[in-house]
């Protein structure tokens, strides 16, 4: 993945779907994340987006930065509105012979899917609609300041899970929401990360080709919330993923895919250090914390192991 | 003058600290028994957009006013880049102080200005960066304050200080000491090069030919907001190091950076926010970041 992002230009369209101007934080991840998206999409999409960074910071009237079809949806419903329109079309095509193929994606944040909305997404989801749901994580609600999410990894401090004598800060650790959409039986499921230009358009385009429900979970760094310098970002988002902190695979009709395998995985200290949001952490914590990864990162290789061998 | 209200503006952009700047000020002279408020004003910009914080202090009344600050009798900039960018001097009534964080002469600067002001120079990006090892100049920059105005004891200061940053205040409070003694004080006069922006009320509409509401006409009309004030150092290209990847234009949060003709990529500076990650991940090393002058 890392030898094909040489000679860029002649890989990716030079096309911007998300115009400059937008009003994100300097060396944002998430924002970053939606530039490869929307390049992969192309012209024929109509995104629902729920409320979130990326809507404040792309929509501010009398301006906007989308320059594909896009709605303003509430934190609960993105994934409803989607199906909406996904449904609307299917009726236009049956009673007025409508031809054009036109996908549909929600977007939203870690908020926005996990906590708020994925009610209206599991129901999605459930009934097969023909839509791509990305969920942009930046492991809090950064948009009203870094408020802690179920998408908050363990020992990380937050504004209302603070770290202190008493407490290291969230003590609760991050919900799966790639297996959970997985658990829908739907066709793809894959996770990526911000820093993974090639790994985002890779799994978008696959995405698309796909009849029915997917959804893609794509960590995405801030280095406002994550406390770490603007220009990290990419090396932060790298450290996750080699670390097995978040691993890259995709699910395809309950195949596994690990995309990225590492025979020997950095030390998750690597990762945790590069971020001031889990600097009070102790040697302990961090012991608990490279057990947990390890053990996780082993189940999904053992289950893309499993594929290989019944093969 | 006692019974006067005594307005401050503070300039910097998010993340640099004016909020605390304005809150720690209000503090100080609440301890000592004067009245005072600090509030904030920023729309939904980031980390590096321009923000403005307020106080109003008055020594022997309780402040009853809510209303924003138009025109300041003390303005404070805490960016040295938004002297030259914004019209920080808008409203400052004559008379009064303005105070700079710049590295830059007093004499250079007052080329900037026109008007009947006290001018206080001092450089707190060093002091800040040698005493706190950070460019954060919020507490520094009360040092000048005090220096220029006499507003605040530095005895008041303490507890405020003490309360917000614990352990770090001691390093803090030198700071503000170090700045007070480095402050350079001098007068600027009218006359100068700049002409002053006026006020008039601008011609309005009729209603016919106001536009609809809510609704945007042109898709990705971003483009002409400019998001390149908010950098504090902005990246340069060494072209013999550059090998044409285009590793910086995909990894940029803005898409600024573009191919040119040649091969070689330039970022436009109209949106660049200078967070750095080009020059980071250049494998050449071929893109260095220059601090904003």
């Amino acid at each position: 993945m890392e030898a094909l992002s040489i000679y860029v230009p002649k890989l990716v369209t030079p096309k911007e779907y998300i115009a400059s101007g937008h009003r994100a934080c300097s060396g944002c991840g998430e924002v970053l994340a939606v530039r490869y998206v929307c390049k992969a999409l192309s012209r024929n999409t109509i995104i629902s987006n729920a409320t979130g960074c990326m809507e404040i910071i792309s929509s501010q009237l009398p301006q906007t930065a989308w320059e594909v079809p896009w709605i303003h949806t509430l934190f609960e419903n993105a994934a409803a509105v989607a199906s909406g329109i996904e449904s609307g079309l299917k009726a236009r095509k049956r009673k007025y012979g409508y031809d054009k193929e036109i996908k549909v994606v929600a977007m939203g944040g870690d908020g926005g899917t996990a906590d708020i909305g994925l009610q209206a997404l599991s129901g999605a989801m459930e009934r097969g609609h023909d839509f791509i749901y990305v969920c942009y994580d930046n492991e809090a609600y950064m948009n009203t300041g870094i408020q802690r999410s179920s998408e908050t990894p363990f020992g990380a401090s937050t504004t209302t899970a603070p770290s202190g004598k008493v407490s290291i800060g969230q003590h609760t650790w991050k919900k799966n929401m790639a297996a959970i959409a997985a658990a829908h039986d739907i066709p793809y499921v894959a996770t990526s990360c911000s820093s993974y230009p090639f790994d985002i358009m890779y799994k978008i385009e696959k995405a698309m080709k796909i009849k029915g429900p997917s959804y893609i979970h794509i960590l995405a760094v801030c280095p406002t919330g994550w406390r770490c310098p603007s220009n990290a970002t990419i090396r932060v988002g790298r450290l996750a993923v080699e670390s097995g902190v978040f691993p890259i695979y995709e699910i395809e009709n309950g195949k596994y895919t690990l995309n990225l395998d590492y025979p020997k995985l950095r030390p998750v200290a690597d990762y945790l250090k590069s971020q001031g949001r889990f600097r009070h952490l102790t040697e302990e914590n961090v012991a608990v914390i490279q057990e947990k990864v390890l053990e996780e990162y082993n189940r999904i290789k053992t289950l893309s192991h499993m594929r290989k061998k019944s093969k | 003058m006692k019974n006067e209200i005594i307005e401050i503006r503070w300039h910097g952009r998010g993340g640099q600290g004016a909020v605390t700047s304005a809150e720690l000020t209000a503090m100080a002279a609440i301890h000592e028994g004067k009245f005072a408020q600090a509030f904030p004003s920023f729309g939904p910009e980031r980390r590096g957009a321009p923000v403005l914080a307020f106080n109003r202090i008055r020594y022997d009344r309780p402040v009853r006013e809510r209303s924003g600050i138009t025109l300041p009798d003390v303005v404070v900039v805490l960016d040295p880049g938004l002297v030259t960018l914004i019209d920080v001097t808008e409203g400052l009534k004559p008379g009064g102080t303005l105070i700079v964080n710049s590295t830059r002469s007093v004499e250079d600067l007052q080329q900037n200005f026109d008007g009947d002001w006290k001018l206080a120079v001092v450089d707190a990006g060093s002091i800040a960066r040698k005493l706190l090892g950070v460019n954060i100049v919020n507490t520094t920059m009360l040092g000048a304050l005090i220096k220029a105005t006499g507003l605040i004891k530095f005895e008041s200061l303490h507890e405020p200080l003490e309360e917000r940053f614990g352990a770090r205040a001691k390093s803090n409070f030198e700071a503000c000491k170090l700045a007070a003694e480095n402050t350079v004080l001098s007068q600027i006069t009218t006359g100068g090069l700049k002409t002053r922006r006026s006020f008039a009320v601008e011609k309005l509409a009729k209603w016919q030919e106001l536009p609809i509401g809510c609704v945007v006409k042109e898709a990705g009309n971003t483009r002409s907001f400019c998001t390149g004030d908010w950098k504090s150092q902005h990246p340069e290209w060494d072209d013999k190091k550059c090998i044409k990847c285009g590793i910086c234009y995909i990894y940029c949060p803005e898409g600024c950076i573009k191919q040119q003709k040649d091969g070689f990529f330039r970022a436009d500076m109209f949106f660049c926010k200078g967070c750095g990650i080009c020059a980071q991940e250049c494998w050449t090393q071929a893109i260095s970041m220059v601090e904003e002058a």
